[in-house]
């Protein structure tokens, strides 16, 4: 159609003018999708540093609301460990499913004649209970008090593998355990830590640590919908009077953390938007400059029988051509953007190219054309509706 | 749109009133104006600044409307039809030459003629039609390709009659058609109306040259708005 043809040549012949409006298309549909890249990478590599699931309830000693620091203080109404009576009172309260009592420490270890002492997380676990906590790439499950499981990271960083040997305390005073299987990597978890960890038996921890009493209790729940019906009986039974212990639903928890990221991702992406409104004024601008430019044109072609859609249609071609072209070169360019944020920001790239990322660029792309519309909407609805008359008077 | 029939005036003006409502006061543009155009005339109308030529010019060539009484395009009244029908009016029964040619600087000169015609059609049109009547204009067709900015004055005028007679118009509105050119480029472009006119074409020419009225049949002669001869 000759509109078009018209509307692409004028785009080409004012080369430069093009090029300034379709910089601040590219601009803003860079922001918006690498920002949209960058949260979304963000949800990704939390979700995937989080081992938790989201299957269970965490049980821990309540700590906060007073002036009594982390591991300080004492007295008062409250805790900081949970005792086996409370332990009895969560079994009761989440039956039939597992509650795993977890003792936890970090002390000194070393691996070998020569070798220097490191500090590394220490949990205490029945036996019975690991297999429901945690898995296993490579040896098995130990009941015997001198075998440890190691996490995956501690095992690589040390150079460990299973019957390595492993001295707890200073110079060994704690006693010597023997590597008995590597624990699966689980990143980041609410409930247990263990690639940089080692697990014991609780009866070695116990009696190692003089210990009677635990560090938290992770309930293990198999109908999901169970949730938070659980952790509303162990808050009854537990915080009747006075708060002693703190519940923590991890399905709800991550759902609240998901919830922030996905605020964030909208909050960055939105900043991102502000850039895609100076480009659609500039539009708007180099196209109310552009029919001021045409008046005259206007006036001969609807003196000779351009209706007035037809002469709208030519503006919004122009602006769609710039829209088009420049969020174009925006998505592409997005790719690149996230690329480098990703590199700069998580130091990995490998969620750039996953589905729920690229739809930034998608969402970009679609929004940067859709402001060049609207933006080239006004122009064309002016250049259409002048009087042919008045515009065949323009010099 | 009634059918052009040829015993019908193609061009009727009753009692044509134009007034123009300015914050100082109304000024009348025209005052019950009356004349017919018939099929096949030639007439200039002449008349000094400010007599109401343009406004007589627009009302012609449906781009303005009458304040009051009728005016009839082949036997068409046009009074009461709405933009998108008066726009086709205009693109299938008047064709406009203007005085400075007024052609489109991004179209070669084959898409200007035949723009009036995509307009009709609505879809790309068959070029060699465009030919054909750049060739009736005397237009060298080494020039066909070429854009606007690279035609002389008087090559650019004839293209400008080749994009007013595309679409067969039942008139041909020129406003000094020849306001912009040398004397012999215009005289040029008079023959060729001549010509035109000699085939069959209605043509209504505005200027205030008695040298070019005077290739006219007939002179409509206008003062403050009224028609004196």
């Amino acid at each position: 159609m000759i509109f078009w043809e018209i509307a692409k040549r004028n785009t080409k012949i004012h080369l430069l003018r093009s090029f300034l409006a379709m910089l601040g298309i590219v601009i803003g549909v860079v922001a918006i999708s690498t920002m949209g890249i960058l949260g979304n990478s963000m949800v990704l590599a939390v979700t995937d540093s989080l081992h938790t699931v989201g299957d269970s309830v965490i049980v821990t000693p309540h700590t906060g609301g007073t002036s009594r620091g982390f591991g300080g203080g004492g007295g008062g109404l409250t805790s900081l460990k949970i005792t086996d009576q409370q332990l009895q009172q969560i079994k009761r309260a989440s039956a039939p499913n597992v509650a795993i009592p977890v003792l936890q420490t970090s002390d000194r270890m070393k691996f070998g004649v020569g070798q220097n002492e490191i500090v590394a997380p220490i949990y205490g676990i029945n036996p019975d209970d690991v297999p429901d906590l945690l898995k296993l790439t490579d040896g098995g499950y130990s009941r015997a008090g001198s075998g440890a499981l190691i996490g995956s990271q501690f095992a690589k960083d040390n150079n460990l593998k299973v019957g390595s040997r492993i001295s707890i305390g200073t110079d060994g005073d704690k006693g010597t355990l023997r590597v008995t299987g590597i624990i699966e990597e689980r990143g980041m978890a609410f409930d247990v830590s263990t690639d940089s960890a080692i697990v014991v038996t609780k009866d070695w921890f116990d009696s190692t640590y003089n210990r009677d009493d635990y560090d938290k209790v992770v309930v293990k729940v198999k109908n999901l919908d169970d949730l938070p019906i659980i952790t509303a009986a162990i808050e009854k039974q537990l915080n009747k009077r006075d708060k002693v212990v703190d519940v923590m639903d991890t399905r709800k928890t991550m759902a609240t953390i998901f919830q922030a990221f996905g605020q964030i991702t909208t909050f960055v992406s939105a900043i991102g938007g502000i850039s895609m409104i100076v480009a659609g004024v500039s539009i708007l601008n180099i196209m109310m400059m552009s029919v001021t430019e045409r008046i005259k044109e206007i006036g001969i072609m609807r003196s000779i029988g351009a209706q007035r859609r037809e002469v709208m249609s030519m503006f919004i071609y122009e602006a769609l051509i710039l829209g088009i072209v420049g969020s174009a070169i925006g998505g592409v360019l997005s790719l690149l953007g996230g690329y480098a944020v990703s590199s700069l920001m998580l130091q990995t790239t490998k969620y750039l190219l996953v589905p729920s990322s690229l739809v930034s660029i998608v969402y970009g792309v679609s929004f940067g054309i859709i402001v060049a519309l609207v933006c080239g909407f006004y122009p064309a609805w002016r250049a259409a509706n002048l009087s042919p008359i008045d515009a065949l008077r323009h010099e | 749109m009634t059918d052009p029939a040829s015993d019908q005036p193609v061009m009727s003006f009753r009692d044509v009133v134009k007034v123009y409502p300015l914050p100082a006061g109304d000024v009348t543009a025209l005052d019950h104006v009356t004349f017919q155009v018939d099929r096949g005339e030639f007439i200039s109308i002449m008349g000094p600044s400010g007599s109401g030529k343009s406004t007589l010019l627009n009302l012609m060539g449906c781009l303005d409307t009458a304040t009051s009484g009728d005016i009839y395009i082949s036997g068409t009244r046009t009074g009461d039809m709405s933009d998108r029908d008066l726009t086709n009016l205009r693109r299938d029964r008047i064709g406009f030459i203007f005085q400075y040619f007024n052609l489109f600087p991004l179209l070669n000169i084959i898409e200007n003629v035949t723009f009036p015609m995509m307009l009709k059609s609505q879809r790309s049109v068959d070029p060699e039609r465009g030919r054909e009547v750049l060739r009736a204009v005397a237009l060298d067709d080494s020039l066909f390709t070429h854009t606007p900015m690279e035609l002389s004055g008087g090559q650019q005028q004839r293209v400008a009659v080749a994009r007013a007679l595309i679409n067969d118009p039942d008139i041909l509105l020129c406003d000094e058609p020849t306001g912009n050119l040398d004397s012999k480029t215009g005289a040029g472009i008079m023959d060729l109306m001549t010509e035109l006119n000699r085939k069959g074409t209605t043509i209504i020419m505005v200027t205030h040259d008695q040298h070019i009225a005077d290739y006219s049949h007939r002179t409509i002669r206008i003062a403050d708005g009224r028609i004196v001869e």
